[in-house]
Order: C-alpha cells, then sequence, then structure tokens
C-alpha cells in the first residue's frame, strides 16, 4: 500500500514539473510568434535581468515553505536592506562592497528575529512574518523619512545590476551560483533533506533526533540574507534605493514556489520546480509586454502586460492547486460508481 | 472572567493608557468634529474586520479582502454613477462580494486547498483584473451618493449605526447562536466537530461567503464619505483587518477570539497615527510601530499558551 502510494506521488511530482515544462515551452512558441523580438539575446537576457531578485526570493523561500512555513517579510526586508545599503554608501561613505555585505548582515539578523519567534517560541509564521512584514518596511519608512531616496552609486556597482559578464548579465550569475547553492543544500545535505521531513511532521523529525528548531531557524536566516542580496542587485539594477524596494515580491515569489510544486503545507517539493515555476512567470510577465501587434480591451497588450501577466499568474496557480484534488474527487466519485 | 479574558483586558488597558496620556499631553486630539471624522473613516475596516474574525476562528485567513473590498466599491459605483438608486448599488456590491467569497470558499473547502494561497492567488487575480479594467481611474459619484444626500453629521451617524449594529448582532450570533458556536467548533477541531454533526466543509465555505458580503458593506460604507471612488481603495485592508483581529485576541490557530477584542484591536492600531501626530512624532513612524504591535501580541499569545 504504502509502496503504490509513494510511487503514484513521485509520477505526480515528475508530471507536474513535466507541466510546468509544457507550460514554459508554449510560453516561449506563442510569445515568440506573437511577440516582436522575443527571442532576441537581448530580450532573453532582459527576461532574467529584470526578475532575478523575484527569483532570488523564490529560492529563499524554498527551504521555509518545504518546512512547513512561510515568510511573508521577505519583500519588506528587500526595503530595509536597500535603504540600509544606500545610507551606508551615501551618508557613512563605505564601499559598496562593505555596504553590501552589511545588508546582507542585516538580512540575517531580521531572519534571526523571524527565526526566534518562529522556531524557538513556536509562533505561528504567518503571524509572525505578517509582524515583520510591517516592521521591516515600517522602519525602511522611518530610516528614510518616508520620502527619502539614496542615487549616485559609483559606476563599478551599478554594472552588477546593469553590466554583463561572457554575454549573461551580472546578476545572473550570481543567481546560478545561488540556485546551485540551495539546490545542493535542499537534495544533497542531511540538513536540507531535512526540510522535507520537518514538514512532513515535525514531531516524527524530532524523534528521529533532528534538531527541528535549529533547522527550521536556518531556513529563515537563509531566506533573510538571501533578500539581502537580492536587495543589493535591485539597488544596483535601479540605481537607486528606496523603502518601496521589493513591495508585492514576497507573493511572487511565494506564487513562483507553489507554481512549482512545491507544498503549501510542506513535506514535497523540489528546488527544480521552484526555478521552473519562476522561469514560467517570468517569461509571462516579459512575453505579453512584446505583443505590440495585437489588441485587448482597445489596447495594445505590451501597454497592459503587467496588469495581464498578473491576473494571468494568479489564475494559473489557483489551476495549479485545484488539478490534484479535482483529479482525486473526480476519481473517487468513479471508483465509488464501479464498487 | 478577568482570567479568560486577560487577553482582551490587556488590550484594553494599552488603548485606555493611550487615550488617557493623549487626554493629558494632547488634548486636542479630543475635539469633536475631527475625533468623529476619524472614528466614521474607521468603519469599513471594522465591517471587515467582523468578516475576518469570523474566518480566523475557523482557522482559515482570507487575504484578498482588499481586493474584494476595491472590487465591490468599483461595483457599486458603477451602479451608483449609472443612476441607480443607492439601495440597488448596496445590493450589487454585496453581491459582487458573495460571488468573491463563494469562489474562495469552494476552492477551501470543497477542494480543500489552503486559504493562504487561495486567497493569495485571487487577490492577485481581481486586484489585476480591476486595475485592467479601470486603469486606477477615479470615478466620481452623483450627488446624492456622499453623506446618503443628506448632512455629514447625518451620514457618518448612519455609517457608524450602520456598523456598529453589524459588530452587535455578529458578536451577539456568534456567542448565542447554534451556527455561531459551529464557527468555533469548526476552528478548534473540524473532526470532532463533523463528528458532533456539524457539516465543517458548510461552515467554513458560509464564512468565506459571509467575509465577501461583509466586505462589499464595507466598501459602501467607504464609499458614501467621499465624492469619487478609487479604484484601489482596499490596498493594504487585509492585513491591517488581519493585525487588528490577531491583536485584540482572536487565536491565529482558529476557535478562539471575539469580536469585543477585534474592536479594540482596531482602535489601538488605527489610533497609532493619530497619536504619533498627536504627541508630535514624525508620522513615518506608523508602520513599524504596527508591526512592533503586532509581534507583541503574538508574543504574549505564545507566553500564556506556554504557562498553560
Amino acid at each position: 500500500m504504502s509502496d503504490t502510494k509513494s510511487i503514484s506521488l513521485k509520477s505526480i511530482l515528475a508530471r507536474h514539473e513535466v507541466v510546468l515544462l509544457l507550460v514554459i515551452a508554449v510560453e516561449i512558441v506563442l510569445f515568440s510568434t506573437l511577440g516582436r523580438r522575443f527571442l532576441d539575446s537581448t530580450n532573453v537576457s532582459n527576461i532574467f535581468r529584470h526578475s532575478v531578485e523575484i527569483g532570488l526570493l523564490a529560492l529563499a523561500m524554498t527551504p521555509v515553505i518545504l518546512t512547513g512555513g512561510i515568510d511573508l517579510s521577505v519583500g519588506s526586508m528587500m526595503g530595509l536592506c536597500a535603504v540600509s545599503f544606500g545610507m551606508l554608501v551615501n551618508e557613512a561613505g563605505l564601499s559598496p562592497m562593505v555596504a553590501g555585505l552589511i545588508a546582507i548582515a542585516i538580512g540575517i539578523a531580521g531572519g534571526g528575529l523571524n527565526a526566534l519567534l518562529i522556531a524557538r517560541m513556536k509562533l505561528p509564521p504567518l503571524i509572525v512574518t505578517l509582524g515583520t512584514f510591517s516592521l521591516f518596511r515600517g522602519l525602511a519608512e522611518a530610516l528614510t523619512r518616508g520620502s527619502k531616496s539614496y542615487s549616485g552609486f559609483s559606476k563599478s556597482f551599478l554594472e552588477l545590476g546593469n553590466g554583463e559578464v561572457a554575454g549573461v548579465p551580472t546578476q545572473v550569475w550570481i543567481f546560478l551560483v545561488v540556485a546551485a547553492g540551495v539546490y545542493l543544500l535542499v537534495h544533497h545535505t542531511t540538513f536540507g533533506r531535512s526540510f522535507r521531513a520537518i514538514g512532513y511532521s515535525p514531531e516524527g523529525s524530532r524523534y528521529a533526533g533532528i534538531p527541528v528548531p535549529r533547522n527550521i531557524s536556518l531556513t529563515y536566516i537563509l531566506a533573510g540574507a538571501i533578500s539581502g542580496l537580492a536587495a543589493v542587485i535591485l539597488v544596483a539594477r535601479l540605481g537607486e534605493a528606496r523603502a518601496n524596494a521589493g513591495i508585492g515580491y514576497e507573493l511572487l515569489a511565494i506564487t513562483a514556489v507553489v507554481l512549482g510544486g512545491t507544498s503549501i503545507f510542506g513535506g514535497s517539493g523540489t528546488v527544480c520546480g521552484t526555478l521552473l515555476g519562476y522561469i514560467a512567470v517570468a517569461i509571462l510577465g516579459n512575453g505579453l509586454s512584446r505583443i505590440t501587434a495585437y489588441q485587448l480591451f482597445d489596447q495594445p497588450i505590451a501597454s497592459i502586460a503587467r496588469e495581464l501577466s498578473g491576473m494571468l499568474t494568479g489564475l494559473l496557480l489557483i489551476v495549479a492547486l485545484a488539478v490534484t484534488p479535482l483529479a482525486r474527487i473526480l476519481a473517487t466519485r468513479r471508483s465509488r460508481r464501479q464498487h | 472572567m478577568m482570567r479568560k479574558y486577560s487577553r482582551e483586558f490587556t488590550v484594553a488597558g494599552a488603548l485606555a493608557l493611550l487615550f488617557i496620556s493623549l487626554g493629558i499631553f494632547a488634548p486636542n486630539f479630543y475635539e469633536a468634529q475631527p475625533l468623529l471624522s476619524r472614528f466614521t473613516s474607521q468603519m469599513p475596516a471594522l465591517v471587515a474586520a467582523i468578516g475576518i474574525t469570523l474566518v480566523i476562528i475557523t482557522r482559515q485567513i482570507d487575504i484578498s479582502i482588499g481586493a474584494q473590498f476595491s472590487m465591490c466599491a468599483v461595483v457599486a459605483g458603477i451602479v451608483a454613477a449609472a443612476g441607480m438608486p443607492l439601495g440597488v448599488a448596496v445590493l450589487a456590491a454585496i453581491g459582487t462580494g458573495i460571488v468573491m467569497g463563494a469562489f474562495n470558499g469552494l476552492l477551501v473547502a470543497w477542494l480543500g486547498l489552503p486559504s493562504i494561497v487561495v486567497t493569495l492567488a485571487t487577490m492577485v487575480t481581481w486586484n489585476e483584473a480591476l486595475r485592467l479594467w479601470q486603469q486606477g481611474r477615479l470615478m466620481p459619484l452623483p450627488d446624492g451618493i456622499q453623506w446618503f444626500g443628506i448632512s455629514q453629521a447625518a451620514g457618518q451617524g448612519i455609517v457608524i449605526g450602520a456598523s456598529v449594529t453589524l459588530l452587535l448582532a455578529f458578536a451577539w450570533a456568534m456567542k448565542n447562536l447554534a451556527t455561531g458556536r459551529y464557527v468555533y467548533a469548526t476552528g478548534t477541531d473540524a473532526e470532532a466537530a463533523r463528528l458532533a454533526g456539524i457539516n465543517p466543509k458548510l461552515t467554513t465555505f458560509g464564512v468565506f461567503v459571509l467575509m465577501g458580503a461583509l466586505a462589499g458593506i464595507a466598501a459602501v460604507l467607504n464609499m458614501v464619505q467621499s465624492p469619487q471612488v478609487q479604484p484601489n481603495a482596499g490596498d493594504g485592508l487585509e492585513l491591517k483587518v488581519i493585525a487588528a483581529a490577531v491583536v485584540g485576541g482572536v487565536a491565529i490557530t482558529g476557535g478562539r477570539g471575539n469580536l469585543w477584542g477585534v474592536l479594540l484591536g482596531l482602535l489601538l492600531l488605527a489610533n497609532v497615527n493619530p497619536a504619533l501626530t498627536h504627541f508630535h512624532q514624525p508620522p513615518y513612524w506608523e508602520r513599524a510601530i504596527q508591526g512592533l504591535v503586532i509581534l507583541l501580541a503574538v508574543v504574549a499569545d505564545g507566553l500564556r499558551r506556554g504557562k498553560k
């Protein structure tokens, strides 16, 4: 019984990633026929250049969700890290390198606060990170007195967000390194494999000798660190640090993770799925903005691409979620009829 | 009684402290007209908070309520702008809310999908659909909508009266009606509730539908306070009312909480900004302080649970 169950689960997971690949393929075919210069090399690099921060947050969110948690504070954390970085460079005169490291350290500290409240004090992650969601964004607003922004960064720093290395946007290299790191962590270390075990059964993991609070803590701290990194990259791309950096990014990141097949209850999911989910979302947003020849609601699709891609992402998420339980319900109905 | 409601008394204490110190150090906080306006402007959030309280007590969450609120406001605005009487606009808003709530409810109750993701998805979908549809344009309303076409004071009276009536009705129903107790039972232990003859799926579905209807009412109560409809009027409302519920002692793990606590929580959070102004502190600390209040409330819950 348990054997057949694990096989069918596996086949569902395999299918999920295959389905995502199909979605991505359809997107590519559709946008390259309907859109203008969708497959141009500059546009392909732009797809990733403009969405790397969301990809990073999705990677950061994956271990957290695998353990059955959630982190709503990553977008706000980006805001806090971004303005801290801007202040450190502009007002304290630190080099972008040092300021960047401090920004990541601030991310780690913020993640540590989440970890302390969630893993040590056993408070519900949804509400804790809702609180830090307000707190971090609020601190960013307070630091900038609500409106101040920092700019005038050195050219070499802006290269991080706008330059290329070997024909690939600089930040995409960083993203690839982080993705490889998270992949190895989650799938090839004992520590990382405990995430799914914890998400599947915290009690059982404890009996199996897994230091559950410590491991959960580290997922939130890692999420904080990656948010800090994403903030620095965002500042380098925009050339400006503002308190509103990363608003709403947490939702896009969660969408990418869940679209990628990770169960929101924890316990199952893969980093590859997250990457595919992120790519599907990123292509959707960019591809629609390339469609200038066709109209919808009396407007060229390109000019309403943001709204349209947001709406479609939401619908895609609902469909992705509903498919499995719907199939199960229909299957039990059918088997009941047969018996 | 003191022990059972210690959580609510703590919030009441904090609120009383805030009000007393405002009375001593910044008595012009109590000027009647601005105070009344501020109070009225919080009424839509109070109505939405009633809904979210029901949702959280059944151990669910709904983060799409801000989007529902905006959508209902726009629909009501269109109906009103077409020259229909206000009553029709109210019904249209409530109907729109019910449809959106039922959609959430179907996905959560019958497909067993996690409410946090479902409502995240519907939030994004409604918000973007609205942006696509309205392009962020302000929609001017015809005369006779703002303050119901009567004097401002009377209009404020109606808004406050309607909201408080809803609060009283729901507070009574949740305590005294069987249906109200189903909500607590489902949130405490859905399986036990089922064995006791309650239909937890139907209860959950009903709660989401009610949430939608209340979002519609809240949208109308907001609409009548201004001469136009903002298509993003509900932005951030979900966080505001969830925070109010949590601060007011509604357990996110379901089964516990009451509307009086939520009212106190909402008043506490809503007064952070005016209090900062009256204490001559910079207003940009508002969000950070609200975040701290939420964290303090969860930590307090955690410590209390630890003691048991």
